[in-house]
Order: C-alpha cells, then sequence, then structure tokens
C-alpha cells in the first residue's frame, strides 16, 4: 500500500531537459498512466520512480520513505518492459520465481507464490518452457506473473503491450486491467497509445516535451482538453482544430462560420469532436460548407472530410451516408460542443 | 542458392582446403606408418700395414650408406605400421614405470613428459583466459566512455606482439641478471633463479600465455556485451540480483556460446604450445607435444630426420586436441538442436 508522491521532479541531461518539474500525487491503488509522444519523458519519470535513473532534482516518495538515493531493489517495486527483459535461458517457471529466489525469500514458500502468480496470468500449462517457445503475449505475462509474484508496493509498467499485435493488445489490456483491479495495488503505466489510457486509466498525465499538459480522469481530458495539444493527442480521430477570428460570438474562418460563442474577440482555435457534430438536414446550411475532401466507411459511420479553417475537419455521419469526392457538403456544428482555444498559446479559453 | 551459384563460391575455397589441409592430413598419416631410412651394406675392408715379409692384413666388416650415382645416400622407406607409434609411446617404460609406482620414472619418457606439460598447461591457462578476459571486457564496458579507447588499445597490445618476441621479453625479465629478478633479490634479499627448475619456467609460461591470450577472449566477450539486453539486465536490477547475480544469471548465460567459442579456440591454439618452450629455452626442463614433434624433425648427428615418429607425434597431438574438443562440441551440437 502506498501513495506515490514526486515533488518537483526534474531530469536533465546537459542543457537537454527531459523533465521539468512534475509535480503530482499519486494515490494509493490508483491506476495513473503516463501519456505523451516518444520522447516527451513519461519513460523518464518511470524510470526515476523506479531508480532506473537519477533524478536531478527534487524528491520521490513512496509511502512515508524518500526513496532518491535508495537502491531500485530497495524501493520495493516491480517492473514490466516493453521488451519483456525475460531471462531467455531459464524457463517459465524459474523467471517467476527469480525475484524471490534473489531477494532470499523463504524457499519454502516460493513454489505456492510462483503457482498463485502463474494462475493469475493463466500460464500453469506453460511452466517448463523456455521463453523463446513462447509467444509474445505469453511472454508479456510471464513478465507481469514475475511483477506480482512479489506483490510489490508499486507497479512500473513501460509499454508493455507495444510489442503485441492487435488483437493481443485488445485481450492483454483487459487482462492488465482486471489484474490491477484484483491486485489493489498503485500502478504507473507508460504509453503513447491515448486508447490504452482512456481504457485502463483512474488519472492520465498528458506529457510534451518533458512538461505535464494536463492531469485528469479520462473523462476529463477527452471533454474539457486543456490545450489543443491536449485535445489533438487523444481521441480518435482526434479532436477537429479550425483557426479563424471571433468577433461578438461568431468564429469565422476559411469555409466556416459559427455563431453563439462566447469569448474575447481575437484570433482563436475552434476545436469540436468529430462526433458530436453532424451532416446539416437537407435544405439548411451548417456551419461549415465545402467541397467533400474524402469519405471513409468505418462500418458503424461514415467519416466525411473536408477543408476548413486551414485544417483539416472530420464528421461522423450516418453509416448509409453517401457521397462523391467534390461534392459540395454542410455541416452543422452547434456552438455548444465548440472548445476555444487561444491561438498563439494553445490554452484552452474558459467558455 | 542455385547449386551452381553456390559451388562457385564454395568451389575454389573447398580446393584450398583439400590442397593444403587434407591433402597434408593425409600424407601425415601415410608417413606415421613408414619409415625411411638409408640403405647400409656390410662392406669387408681389408687394411693391410707393411710388414715382412708379407704386410700384416685385416680383415673388418664395416656398415656404410650406401651412395646412389650422384653422390648421396641412398634411403629406403618401408611399411613399419605402428612402430613409431610405439617408438614414441614407449609403452614397455611406462608399463614399467606404473609397476613400481614411479612417477618421476614416467616423467623420463619424453613423449609423456610432454604430454603432462601440453595438458596442465592447456587445462590450467583455459579458465584463466576466460576469467581474465570477462574481467577486462566488464571493465572496459563500464569504464567511462572517455577512457574506453585507450583502455582498449592498451589491454589488446599483449595481442599483437609477436609470440616470441614477447616470450622472450618476459624471459629477459626474469633472467638471472634481468631487471626483475635484480629488483625482486634486492628487495627481498634472497638469490632467485628463475630458471633453474621447472615448475617457475611453467609458471612463467603459463602467465605469458594468459597474458598473451586474454586480451582475444576480451575482445570477443566485449563485442557480445554489447548485446547484452538492457531490459533484461534492468528487470534484474528492479527483481533485486546484485551484481555478482546480474552476472551470473543475464551475462554469462548470454555469453555462453562465445565462451564456449573461445574456449574452443584457446584449447585447439594452447595444445600445440611451441613458442613458450623455444622462447623460454625450457627443453632441458619442460618440453610440449608440439615441441617433441619439431625435435623428431630436427635432423640428428648423422642428418637423419625421424619423420616416421614425428608424423606419429603429430597425429597423436592431433587426437589429443579432438579428445579435448568433444565436451564442448557435444554441448555446440546440443544448443544448436535445441534452439531448433
Amino acid at each position: 500500500m502506498a501513495e506515490i508522491q514526486l515533488r518537483n521532479l526534474s531530469k536533465r541531461w546537459g542543457s537537454f531537459i527531459g523533465v521539468n518539474n512534475f509535480d503530482l500525487t499519486i494515490a494509493d491503488q490508483e491506476f495513473l498512466v503516463l501519456l505523451g509522444p516518444s520522447g516527451c519523458g513519461k519513460t523518464t519519470t518511470m524510470r526515476m520512480i523506479a531508480g532506473l535513473e537519477d533524478a536531478t532534482e527534487g524528491e520521490i516518495w513512496i509511502g512515508d520513505r524518500q526513496v532518491n538515493d535508495l537502491d531500485p531493489k530497495d524501493r520495493d517495486v516491480a517492473m514490466v518492459f516493453q521488451s519483456y527483459g525475460l531471462y531467455p535461458h531459464l524457463n517459465v517457471y524459474e523467471n517467476i520465481r527469480f525475484p524471490l529466489k534473489v531477494r532470499k525469500a523463504d524457499p519454502a514458500t516460493h513454489d505456492e507464490r510462483v503457482m498463485k502468480a502463474a494462475e493469475m496470468v493463466e500460464l500453469t500449462e506453460f511452466l517448463h518452457r523456455k521463453p523463446a517457445e513462447l509467444s509474445g503475449g505469453q511472454r508479456q505475462r510471464v513478465a507481469l506473473a514475475r511483477a506480482i509474484v512479489r506483490k510489490p508496493s508499486v507497479f512500473l509498467m513501460d509499454e508493455p503491450l507495444s510489442n503485441l499485435d492487435a488483437k493481443l493488445r485488445v485481450s492483454t489490456r483487459a487482462q492488465i486491467k482486471n489484474l490491477s483491479h484484483e491486485l489493489k495495488v498503485t500502478t504507473v503505466y507508460v504509453t503513447h497509445d491515448q486508447i490504452e489510457a482512456m481504457t485502463l486509466a483512474d488519472r492520465v498525465v498528458v506529457m510534451k516535451a518533458g512538461v505535464v499538459q494536463q492531469v485528469g480522469t479520462p473523462t476529463d481530458i477527452y471533454d474539457n482538453p486543456a490545450n489543443t495539444f491536449v485535445a489533438s493527442f487523444i481521441g480518435s480521430p482526434a479532436m477537429n482544430l479550425m483557426d479563424g477570428d471571433l468577433r461578438d460570438g461568431t468564429f469565422t474562418g476559411k469555409n466556416v462560420e459559427i455563431t453563439g460563442l462566447n469569448g474575447a474577440d481575437g484570433p482563436v482555435t475552434l476545436g469540436f469532436r468529430a462526433e458530436d457534430a453532424s451532416v446539416a438536414e437537407a435544405g439548411t446550411s451548417g456551419a461549415v460548407n465545402a467541397p467533400l475532401y474524402t469519405i471513409e466507411l468505418l462500418g458503424d459511420a461514415t467519416m466525411l472530410t473536408v477543408r476548413a479553417g486551414g485544417q483539416m475537419v472530420s464528421v461522423k455521419a450516418h453509416k448509409e451516408y453517401r457521397a462523391g469526392i467534390g461534392d459540395p457538403v454542410s455541416l452543422a456544428i452547434p456552438a455548444a460542443i465548440c472548445h476555444l482555444f487561444d491561438r498563439t498559446t494553445g490554452a484552452r479559453i474558459a467558455a | 542458392m542455385k547449386f551452381k551459384t553456390f559451388a562457385a563460391f564454395v568451389g575454389p575455397s573447398l580446393f584450398m582446403m583439400l590442397v593444403f589441409i587434407a591433402l597434408p592430413l593425409v600424407s601425415v598419416f601415410t608417413q606415421s606408418f613408414y619409415n625411411t631410412q638409408p640403405v647400409f651394406e656390410q662392406v669387408e675392408i681389408e687394411s693391410c700395414t707393411p710388414g715382412f715379409p708379407d704386410p700384416v692384413c685385416v680383415t673388418r666388416t664395416e656398415t656404410k650408406p650406401i651412395l646412389g650415382e650422384d653422390g648421396k645416400i641412398l634411403t629406403q622407406t618401408r611399411f613399419t605400421g605402428l612402430e613409431s607409434y610405439r617408438n614414441v609411446l614407449e609403452l614397455g617404460r611406462v608399463k614399467d614405470a606404473l609397476a613400481n609406482g614411479s612417477w618421476r620414472q614416467l616423467m623420463a619418457i619424453d613423449f609423456w613428459k610432454a604430454l603432462r606439460f601440453t595438458l596442465t598447461f592447456t587445462l590450467l591457462t583455459l579458465p584463466l583466459v576466460v576469467v581474465v578476459g570477462l574481467a577486462i571486457a566488464l571493465a572496459v564496458n563500464n569504464a567511462a566512455k572517455s577512457l574506453r579507447g585507450p583502455v582498449i588499445f592498451i589491454s589488446l597490445l599483449p595481442f599483437i606482439i609477436t609470440p616470441v618476441i614477447g616470450a622472450l621479453s618476459i624471459r629477459w625479465l626474469f633472467i638471472g641478471d634481468g631487471i626483475l629478478t635484480s629488483f625482486l633479490e634486492w628487495w627481498l634479499a634472497q638469490d632467485i633463479a628463475m630458471f633453474a627448475q621447472g615448475w617457475t619456467i611453467e609458471l612463467m609460461m603459463l602467465f605469458y600465455r594468459v597474458w598473451h591470450v586474454a586480451p582475444f577472449a576480451f575482445v570477443i566477450f566485449y563485442a557480445g556485451l554489447q548485446t547484452v539486453n538492457q531490459d533484461t539486465l534492468e528487470s534484474a536490477i528492479i527483481d533485486g540480483a546484485n551484481r555478482w547475480e546480474r552476472l551470473r544469471y543475464v551475462i554469462v548465460p548470454h555469453l555462453m556460446p562465445l565462451i564456449v567459442f573461445v574456449a574452443l579456440i584457446h584449447l585447439m591454439d594452447c595444445y600445440r604450445v611451441f613458442e613458450e618452450i623455444v622462447g623460454f629455452s625450457s627443453q632441458s626442463h619442460v618440453i610440449s607435444l608440439q615441441w617433441l614433434t619439431y625435435d623428431f624433425l630436427t635432423p640428428d648427428d648423422a642428418g637423419n630426420r625421424s619423420i616416421g615418429r614425428a608424423s606419429a607425434s603429430a597425429m597423436l597431438t592431433m587426437i589429443g586436441i579432438v579428445v579435448l574438443l568433444i565436451p564442448l562440441l557435444t554441448r555446440t551440437w546440443r544448443d544448436h538442436k535445441g534452439s531448433h
């Protein structure tokens, strides 16, 4: 049982800033996801928690201990790596038992604990196999079992699903979620996949270039992105962002005019989600009027894309909707679904 | 690949291997069953000294080599079967020595003396070379980046030096009035004679060989260390393994194929130890199998070379190498099959 506190944590290599002033308290039993594009400092943050990387500045507390100067093995954390990090010459059983063995846990308990961990990840039939004889998903489950066998106070997972194929990713993701629910251990999970973040997290931390952009529940960051970066990173497809000018509550840009907005006059970026907007009903004129750039059939919906406000703008239409490329379309974008951002800083403008 | 292309690429090297490796081997093998000797004839020589009334004449029979028309000694080659092997192994004397339980007596026989040294030399240097090579590789791998270049260069130096020169330089350090001997004598205030007894010479030879070959092991292991899976290493750190356990459970298993490779090369190389005997002039105390073969090939006072015995000793050396390699080769074969 441990709460993790990161107090003004920074990591610099010379003049390069890896993580800048990261300040966060991760509650006990919370599942926290660090999300961001590669190079944003999310893995560095995790490695500092694990002790594989020294913090340049700031404090790391796990439970009631400051762990900055402790060796990784003394921090009571377990970590799962992207490329599994298994011991190739040991079989599955010995791989799972390894932490118990090197930590000199009572040998009498080894078998029971290994079997229990193996059961939780459904590996009992593969215990005698070498890692090379397992599939990617099975290997990652061995890594999970090795992490849980010791009952650490913190789990760290560094893109554990990135090496798996799409189908396996979904099932292993479900397994991780279930496992974390069952074990009730504080978990920090690093990923660049926003769907993983949305599905797994209690709270998400979105990072960019070493700086935290937003911390919040998945719903929070989806519904109220703090800036254009978060807006364009979360969601599939990402939020549509159009550049234009706001004057007396009316947003105007190339091919677009939306009325009924609140906000100070000036250049802004307007964002809305594809699924919130729709095609304007026949005979009425919507906010965006432009020739169709492309039409994509998704099965459950049809995605229409037009150029507006200097950007590509996508809108989800009914799955039966059909049109040719170049046909004029009109899109209805009610003011209620719109988010306004500062054009220069990208920061959200409170409605 | 098409067979024709394959043959075109492999053919020339196969041909070379046939001409320069297989044929000489076959030739040595057959020569070990033959013996070439000068042809002798018994000549009756009557020598007379002047006397009275008749000269005093003595008739002696002498064995003389027959000279051919060109004035050279005629030789003849006979099939002798295993005689050369018997002459090298001297099993009769071995039996006597064993019956008496006398180690000293056994060590008086050249072949067994050479075998004893060759085996101890090979088997003692093998673990030392592997351990020292691995230690240097780990040290260099953990050294600061700016230090690595110079450290690699310095640790490779012994490997670059010509073996005979290297051996000689160590010999000159320790010889009667060498720098190190003089220093040690002054420091310890006692006489030191490193070349007066066999075991000190052997120690120096061991030291020299490890010093000379460890860089080779180092280079191989250092290359291997670059491919250790960092995730596995970090997993081990977090799992709680200390340095020693990381070495034992992650690094050494990863390097195992390379360790086997270095061991194979070293065994083959070391079993044919020769330069040390020459460099340290240790013939009167310690000889090796390879040196024994060389000695058989050196013409004796009458200008004869014992090609038959040399071939036999060479064949025995080769058999020795094969026997030593079998455990390593079976291991490699098992791993190879296991990985499929």
